[in-house]
């Protein structure tokens, strides 16, 4: 068994074109993120090496704080719509009376399996000031309000936030939708039984057990909002102005449009950390003890 | 206090359904104008169903631009980048959660890490990476990322259904004379297949959207995928929205087809991953 279980050749004939590929195309690049950033590096030559001046410069750069506080939205639109309309659907969805669940589910999440271009040329279309959908709906309600939202530098970076929220907000209904499915019912029975009425009881018993979900939706939203990129490309270009950078956004210009592909890494080096304190605080704050039911 | 409103209340029955309509609205939006002119669109009818089907925006999209081409290439970048993952992800899996080598759990491990790298954080580096084998404006610049980012998330779920399989059966293989790689190919192979119809969906799905790899390493008109071709129909367009309604509808047609189709699967491989990432 041993030696069926152990045949190296087979071993090597399944392991090694994986390990090898993800090593070059996924590792190899991550680690030189890191590297390169401490070079002033034009992508061509060899670069000097200048430690940490990019990082000094990253620091100095105001538009690194529009990158950092457009980042800070949109990963606080996204956690709060995604997170919130996620769960009240899926509480509410939990409940086998509701007529129409199979069509209801499926429609949330349509949204998902779409191209982030097509999404995003759609709300182009919704957002345009002249004969966009959303000023057409408030001008057929009556309502004399126009608006270009994403020429307005206050209005765009929310904008373009509600976009991706609208898109993704299914897969976190779906997440939470299998947590709320996994509880056994006894808890929540137990909870009726003890006078707590359905949202009280929803608030006290399955929002606390469904921690483990809420610790993966959370890091999955900022993260997300963190790294926001297609959606900026596409629908902005970063502007009006830099109204819309976020840090990804700025990396993108730095290598491909000025070709400082060393600066351009010190701003993905910064994303990194960022994402990794976001994710260890989300860790230590939700569900230090897991659950076990 | 919103916690305290009864069961079953029709606040939030009502909100379900609204949700939906905000939900589905917008794309059947651009179904109703993929049929409309730009008169019907602009004013006389800008919300409803369209008056004469104008099924000529779909001829014009298809014959006026890219549409057939970039078809084309998502289809070849997507078949090959499913294929080739799911070759790699089982005979990785099975490796590792079956056969006897040291290392095998950090190999694994190593692996799932790949789960926790976002591909914009490496877009420069793997550019330069493509560009350095020459690689840059091919279908392989495409095709190569994509089967190793889709590895990481594959080859968990593989590993997760191969080690629930018990061990008799290779004993039983091994005592009645087939070598490893007949007990992979026949024996272990059927008894996974339910988890590689779940990740042809998945890779499928990822694969025929993407778009950040595509935009930074295509700018060959011949070779852009779907997603990338119709990143610029905003100005191609502007005098005919009809055809770009149509276009758009052509490229989300596909992917809404087979989640309607197997939308149990899709939702299950998305919330499989979250066990392990979180």
């Amino acid at each position: 068994m041993n030696k069926f279980l152990g045949n190296k050749a087979a071993i090597l004939l399944f392991t090694l074109p994986t390990i090898v590929l993800f090593t070059v195309i996924v590792m190899w690049p991550t680690m030189q993120v890191f590297y390169r950033s401490m070079y002033d590096w034009d992508g061509l030559n060899p670069g000097k090496f200048i430690f940490l001046d990019n990082y000094i410069r990253l620091f100095e750069d105001r538009l690194f704080y529009t990158s950092l506080k457009n980042g800070a939205i949109f990963a606080a639109m996204l956690a709060v719509l995604q997170i919130g309309i996620g769960t009240v659907l899926a509480l509410t969805i939990s409940n086998k009376k509701i007529r129409g669940r199979k069509f209801l589910r499926v429609s949330y999440f349509i949204p998902v399996v779409l191209s982030v271009t097509v999404v995003c040329q759609l709300w182009l279309a919704m957002y345009n000031g002249e004969y966009g959908l959303i000023n057409k709906i408030f001008e057929t309600l009556g309502i004399p309000y126009r608006q270009d939202w994403l020429s307005n530098g206050k209005t765009a970076i929310y904008a373009v936030a509600a976009v991706n929220a609208w898109q993704n907000m299914g897969y976190h209904f779906a997440l939470l939708l299998a947590a709320v499915n996994s509880i056994p019912e006894q808890y929540l029975e137990a909870a009726k039984i003890d006078g707590a009425e359905k949202w009280k009881a929803h608030w006290k018993v399955t929002i606390p057990l469904m921690a483990e979900t809420y610790k993966f939706c959370f890091i999955l939203a900022i993260t997300g909002g963190l790294n926001a990129f297609a959606n900026m490309q596409i629908m902005t270009g970063g502007g009006p102005g830099t109204d819309t950078y976020t840090l990804t956004y700025m990396m993108y210009r730095s290598a491909f449009r000025v070709g400082e592909f060393g600066y351009g890494t010190t701003a993905a080096a910064f994303l990194v950390i960022e994402c990794l304190i976001v994710t260890f605080a989300i860790n230590k704050l939700i569900a230090r003890d897991r659950i076990v039911y | 206090m919103w916690l305290k409103i009864r069961k079953s209340n029709p606040i939030f029955q009502l909100f379900l359904w609204l949700y939906a309509i905000i939900s589905l609205y917008p794309l059947v939006w651009m179904l109703f104008y993929s049929l409309k002119d730009n008169n019907e669109i602009f004013v006389t009818n800008p919300f409803g169903f369209p008056t004469n089907l104008r099924f000529e925006n779909y001829t014009s999209a298809i014959s006026e631009f890219n549409v057939p081409q970039y078809f084309l290439n998502s289809v070849f970048v997507t078949v090959i980048t499913v294929v080739g993952t799911i070759v790699l992800a089982v005979m990785f899996a099975y490796s590792a959660a079956r056969l006897r080598w040291r290392g095998k759990t950090i190999a694994q491990m190593y692996i799932v890490v790949g789960m926790f790298v976002p591909v914009q954080v490496i877009m420069i580096p793997l550019a330069i990476l493509v560009r350095d084998f020459n690689l840059t404006n091919t279908y392989s610049s495409l095709i190569i990322p994509y089967i190793a980012f889709n590895i990481s998330f594959s080859s968990m779920v593989f590993y997760g259904f191969f080690r629930t399989i018990p061990n008799e059966l290779e004993e039983s293989a091994c005592l009645d004379g087939a070598n490893i790689y007949q007990t992979f190919y026949k024996i272990m192979l059927p008894l996974v297949k339910p988890s590689i119809a779940t990740m042809v969906i998945f890779v499928f799905l990822a694969a025929w959207n993407e778009y950040p790899i595509a935009l930074m390493l295509i700018s060959d008109e011949s070779l852009k995928t779907l997603p990338l071709g119709l990143q610029f129909f905003q100005g191609q367009f502007t005098t005919d929205w009809g055809a770009m309604g149509a276009a758009m509808t052509i490229a989300s047609l596909p992917t809404v087809l087979v989640y309607i189709l197997f939308s149990e699967q899709v939702e299950k491989a998305m919330t499989v991953g979250s066990a392990v990432k979180g």
